[in-house]
């Protein structure tokens, strides 16, 4: 009797571990409840924080505004979110909308993952013209528009207005007091270093990573630097200029080490600028909301110092795209449309977050302009220098970053770390 | 007689089942499919493409490739030896017949229940330069300089060795904790007897019969620093400029962010290779001193 018990307990085990892995849903939405008669869009997002918030408000205004189509909203985790896009839409199984970064679209356009959607946004009365040219123009490919972008999120700065008005920096109408030339900006941050007190410092900033991989490609695209690569989805070209290269690389350098007016390693430098310590710092725009929802910092954020001639800063914009399948039904896909549309026409909900709203007639409204801080920064759109559209776009920017980084910690000479990014993205291209 | 020993063995399988249809599903079928993978250009989507063996041939002229493989053989010989010195001499304070031998194990052991994030988080937090833990001691007695501990590439090393060892080194002292209280007292009585002062017993006692628990933990060390990977992805990400890629995270970039899954599938079989090799070495001498 044991025994068979025993035997029974085995099978009942084997049957549940089998069950566990067989089950499991393959459809790409949750479970939520879709209002009679609408028709479901099921959308994955890849936001978090602040970002999804709103996201998650001009949904629901959405889907309230009317009774016809039914917005799915579902949160992904950013860190998978692109291994996950990618191998669920090849395997046709991905939602019918998502959020992509624009320097991914060449990767998903390449594969045949999105749609293009010039013929149903025809349809549904998208208005390109409505659009920055300039943000619209990296959600382009071969003259047809493959997704809808939803902002640009360029590289700005940001000033305590405390510590630039202690260290007479700022002028009587609240603007800050900078020439926007190379020296004058090293001359600006060297006041500061003189005139605050010892434990401030003039500017937070981190010396590896992302955010000075950011800065240096504003300078070099100020410097006429175009691309790193030219623009071709497969087989495109190494060109970057390696002269303009290692002139905004030296100039950055210096900031930390011949000027000492960014101190090295910062283990937080948002922190820094957060609790008071810094007199500047540089991030994106997303930086914006933050900042605002810190008691007591006064803060002016303005475009990255244009001090090289040439107007442009890094940037990059979320997009709405639609993926693609075989099975896809159109009444779907109009909806989904219909809601990009919806969606970037509420820019101002959007703009919130502190990103630049990729409608023109959204960043002129009255509404907007309400909105504090946004404008100062607004006009970046028109002059953001996209990443080049190729689908090596985020292994090169891997190969800069852990190069530059070389630089910036000094164990390298700028000359020697472009020689070995140009070896490196030429194989990566190449192969 | 045979026969019912068979059904008696059969009832087993029910039990056996569960386990090894798991393990062939996401273990031994994976590790087939990656040798397959190693043969094709193969992306994220299954674009492929056989090639044979060349991403063979360009692992051996891949200097990054050889590079992250030196920083992950750094780490192991940075980080076997120390660790074994270092969980003896915990094991034998614990084993110390003391009224704290209690605090000891438990102290020695509770970073190994905490999870990588954890510790790497604990770490950055405690070696931030300016205001961080380690620095502001050092600076409070009087040792002037700021050290980066994260962003130097040679600092960077001992962190990444420092902070590994204080995590692991918990479930290897336990391992020496074990064979210790294994060893039978009369040794010791008998040695007494004889006149032997404790450095001989520990000698030509305690440290023989630990031997084949050593051989045991140098096994399981050398295996798991080989696949170093997540304490550093999270501490240093690999930096400054990548002097501490190991192997498996240039492996992970190499196939989710640039895609190239059949090359990384290649180098994670030259990592196996590597191991199945070093196991074999070490395994080979203790087979024929038990025989």
């Amino acid at each position: 009797m044991k025994k068979k018990l025993m035997l029974l307990i085995g099978i009942i085990i084997t049957a549940i571990t089998l069950a566990a892995c067989s089950g499991g849903s393959d459809d790409a939405g949750g479970k939520v409840k879709v209002p009679e008669g609408a028709t479901e869009v099921v959308m994955w997002n890849l936001f978090g924080g602040g970002d999804a918030a709103f996201m998650k408000e001009i949904v629901d205004e959405f889907n309230a505004s009317q009774d016809e189509i039914f917005i799915n909203n579902i949160q992904q985790e950013f860190e998978e979110y692109y291994t996950k896009l990618i191998t669920s839409v090849s395997a046709g199984k991905g939602p019918d909308l998502a959020i992509s970064h624009s320097n991914v679209l060449p990767e998903l356009v390449n594969q045949g993952l999105v749609q293009e959607l010039d013929t149903y946004g025809e349809e549904v009365g998208v208005n390109w013209d409505e659009f920055n040219p300039n943000v619209l123009d990296s959600t382009v490919f071969d003259g047809q528009h493959f997704a809808i972008p939803i902002d640009t999120h360029p590289h700005i700065f940001f000033v305590n207005n405390q510590l630039a008005g202690d260290a007479g920096l700022l002028n009587e109408d609240g603007s800050v007091k900078m020439e926007q030339t190379p020296e004058g900006f090293v001359e600006f941050l060297t006041t500061l270093k003189e005139e605050l007190p010892k434990d401030k410092f003039p500017m937070a900033f981190s010396t590896a990573g992302v955010d000075s991989y950011r800065l240096w490609f504003s300078f070099y695209s100020q410097l006429g630097g175009e691309n790193i690569v030219t623009d071709d989805l497969e087989n495109p070209e190494y060109v970057l200029d390696v002269d303009k290269a290692i002139e905004a690389a030296n100039y950055m350098h210096d900031l930390w080490y011949e000027h000492e007016v960014i101190p090295l390693n910062l283990a937080d430098f948002y922190a820094d600028f957060q609790s008071g310590n810094a007199a500047t710092m540089s991030t994106g725009v997303w930086a914006t909301g933050t900042w605002e929802a810190t008691e007591g910092l006064e803060f002016t954020a303005i475009p990255a110092p244009n001090i090289f001639g040439k107007e442009a800063a890094f940037g990059n914009s979320h997009t709405f795209v639609i993926p693609a399948s075989q099975d896809a039904e159109p009444e779907v896909q109009k909806a989904a449309i219909e809601f990009m549309n919806y969606a970037t026409d509420k820019g101002v909900v959007w703009a919130e977050a502190g990103h630049i709203p990729a409608k023109t007639t959204v960043v002129e409204s009255e509404e907007y302009a309400e909105l504090p801080y946004r404008s100062d920064y607004a006009e970046v759109a028109n002059y953001v220098n996209f990443p080049d559209q190729t689908v090596h776009a985020r292994g090169i920017q891997d190969i800069l970053i852990r190069n530059l980084d070389l630089i910036w910690t000094d164990e390298e000479s700028p000359e020697k770390a472009f020689e070995l990014i140009e070896q490196e993205v030429k194989a990566l291209i190449g192969g | 007689m045979k026969n019912k020993s068979w059904l008696q063995d059969m009832k087993a399988v029910p039990f056996l089942i569960p386990f090894f249809i798991v393990y062939m599903i996401f273990t031994i079928f994976p590790v087939i499919k990656g040798l397959e993978m190693s043969f094709y250009d193969w992306s994220l989507i299954g674009k492929l493409d056989f090639i044979g063996l060349e991403n063979f041939k360009v692992m051996f002229s891949d200097s990054y490739f050889w590079r992250s493989l030196g920083n992950t053989t750094l780490f192991v010989i940075l980080t076997t030896p120390t660790m074994m010195v270092l969980a003896l001499g915990l094991a034998l304070l614990a084993n110390l017949n003391t009224k704290i031998q209690t605090f000891f194990r438990g102290a020695y052991f509770i970073p190994s229940i905490l999870s990588v994030a954890v510790i790497s988080f604990l770490a950055i937090f405690m070696l931030q330069p300016y205001n961080g833990f380690v620095n502001t001691i050092l600076h409070s007695i009087g040792i002037e300089g700021e050290p980066f501990w994260l962003a130097d590439k040679y600092l960077a090393w001992i962190t990444i060795v420092v902070v590994t060892l204080w995590w692991t080194v918990g479930t290897n002292m336990i391992l020496f904790l074990v064979a210790l209280q294994d060893i039978p007292e009369s040794l010791y009585e008998a040695s007494e007897i004889d006149g032997a002062t404790r450095w001989q017993q520990f000698w030509y006692i305690t440290l023989p019969q630990l031997k084949p628990i050593s051989k045991v933990i140098l096994l399981l060390q050398v295996l798991a620093s080989f696949k170093v990977f997540a304490q550093i992805m999270l501490i240093t990400g690999g930096g400054p400029g990548g002097a501490t890629r190991p192997l498996i995270q240039y492996i992970y970039e190499t196939g989710f962010t640039q895609n190239n899954l059949g090359y990384a599938a290649t180098m994670s079989f030259a990592l196996f290779f590597i191991l199945l090799i070093l196991s074999i070495i070490q395994l080979r001498p203790q087979r024929t001193g038990e025989s």
